[in-house]
């Protein structure tokens, strides 16, 4: 009962009775498609794609805490941190960039065309 | 109804089940959410404890909190895999592995492919002793598994539920597939975004799968078996195209199966290989050697 509730009103606060809603959202076959990554750069100056492994965080963590971070972007320190701890012999993070490439679609095909768009930037 | 619920089955598949679903645990933590035990490295602020964390007062993960957990996991895991002291292990496992599904699910995603192995682990404890090779039929793990049967079968109903819910009718024919292969599609599944069709006709396929796998429970041991195995191919490609394993799931499906009988056919076919072996010591088999 608790399950077919979750699933008939609940979100994914209610686990394990939360709704299975895993890619449960529809993409249009006509409308950009959305992929997300993090992306940092370090005291070298090197730019560079942050890991799950780098942070211990997951990319769908920071998607799914995405409002915070627009909310407010200095939240993002948080995942320079977690680098530092996970990296203590990295040179440190000065910034950090959540990008989304929207990749163009046409009939629900890719053109291979795609435009990066730039959503939260953190300086150190 | 009340038979069906209760229906016996021997208590050796109790015990083989027992073992896979305890042992998977210690292959997750170490191998398959090895990310869970990087939470409590985490700083604090990202800590987003869900509702039943909450409810329970349940403390923020730390490096030692999270720690602590892997290693009594880890122990307790593996000493319920032997079978021994089923209730007390049982739960301890059942207790450790939610307050980890708690730490994992606390920052901001949600998995899915857990619900049927989080109910395995609750009902196993109560499933009373088994040993291995032990063929006497038990009501309470009868219950045991029809209730991590129902479990399986729940996520995939209400998996489609779900889809009509937050993509409404149109996710039929929507991206979604395509948007998936996008983000994560191995080198096998990417190609297909090429065939969007194709892909639409994939999404059809998954929610008619998911809407009639309770027809699993109806249509008795013959076509039963198939459909187990039609389950298991399904979480293959889905794998082979996305790399998402669902192995969690995977494991509850196990209940579905005479897994008491594993052992004699692995057996069996040890022997014919090794009997093939004597009779062919070289390998060339029947067909005639190399040319000379």
């Amino acid at each position: 009962m608790l399950l077919i509730a979750g699933t008939v009103v609940g979100t994914d606060d209610d686990f394990p009775f939360g709704p299975f809603k895993m890619y449960s959202t529809t993409d249009r076959l006509d409308a950009p498609v959305a992929d997300s990554r993090v992306e940092a750069v370090d005291t070298t100056g090197r730019r560079f794609v942050l890991r799950d492994s780098d942070t211990g965080i997951r990319r769908a963590e920071i998607e799914g805490q995405f409002d915070r971070f627009a909310a407010d972007p200095a939240l993002l320190g948080v995942i320079a941190r977690a680098y530092r701890r996970h990296r203590s012999q990295a040179p440190p993070l000065t910034e950090i960039t959540v990008i989304i490439r929207w990749h163009e679609l046409v009939h629900g095909r890719p053109t291979g065309r795609y435009r990066d768009q730039t959503t939260v930037v953190w300086h150190a | 109804m009340i038979n069906w619920l209760f229906e016996p089955v021997p208590r050796g598949r109790v015990a083989w089940l027992r073992s896979l679903v305890y042992l998977f645990v210690v292959a997750d933590v170490t191998y398959f959410t090895p990310w869970v035990l990087h939470h409590g490295e985490v700083p604090p602020e990202f800590y987003r404890p869900v509702l039943v964390a909450r409810l329970l007062h349940l403390p923020t993960p730390t490096p030692h909190l999270v720690g602590s957990l892997y290693w009594i996991l880890l122990g307790t895991a593996l000493a319920a895999a032997t079978g021994r002291a089923p209730r007390l292990l049982g739960w301890a496992v059942f207790a450790g592995y939610a307050e980890w599904m708690v730490v994992a699910m606390s920052y901001g995603k949600v998995d899915h492919d857990r619900f049927a192995f989080l109910i395995a682990l609750a009902v196993l404890p109560t499933a009373g002793p088994a040993r291995h090779r032990d063929t006497v039929p038990t009501e309470r793990g009868g219950w045991a598994l029809r209730m991590t049967q129902l479990a399986a079968v729940a996520t995939y109903f209400l998996s489609a539920w779900a889809k009509l819910r937050f993509g409404g009718p149109q996710w039929l024919t929507g991206a979604t597939l395509t948007r998936a292969l996008l983000r994560r599609g191995t080198d096998l599944g990417t190609p297909l975004t090429r065939v969007p069709w194709l892909l639409v006709g994939a999404q059809c396929g998954i929610v008619a799968f998911e809407l009639l796998s309770p027809l699993i429970f109806v249509v008795g041991r013959r076509w039963g078996y198939p459909m187990v195995w039609l389950f298991f191919a399904f979480h293959l490609s889905v794998f082979a195209t996305i790399t998402i394993s669902f192995v969690p799931q995977q494991v509850a499906l196990g209940a579905f199966l005479p897994l008491e009988r594993v052992p004699d056919r692995l057996r069996g076919l040890a022997r014919r290989w090794s009997v093939r072996r004597r009779i062919d010591p070289v390998g060339y088999g029947t067909g005639g050697g190399p040319a000379r």
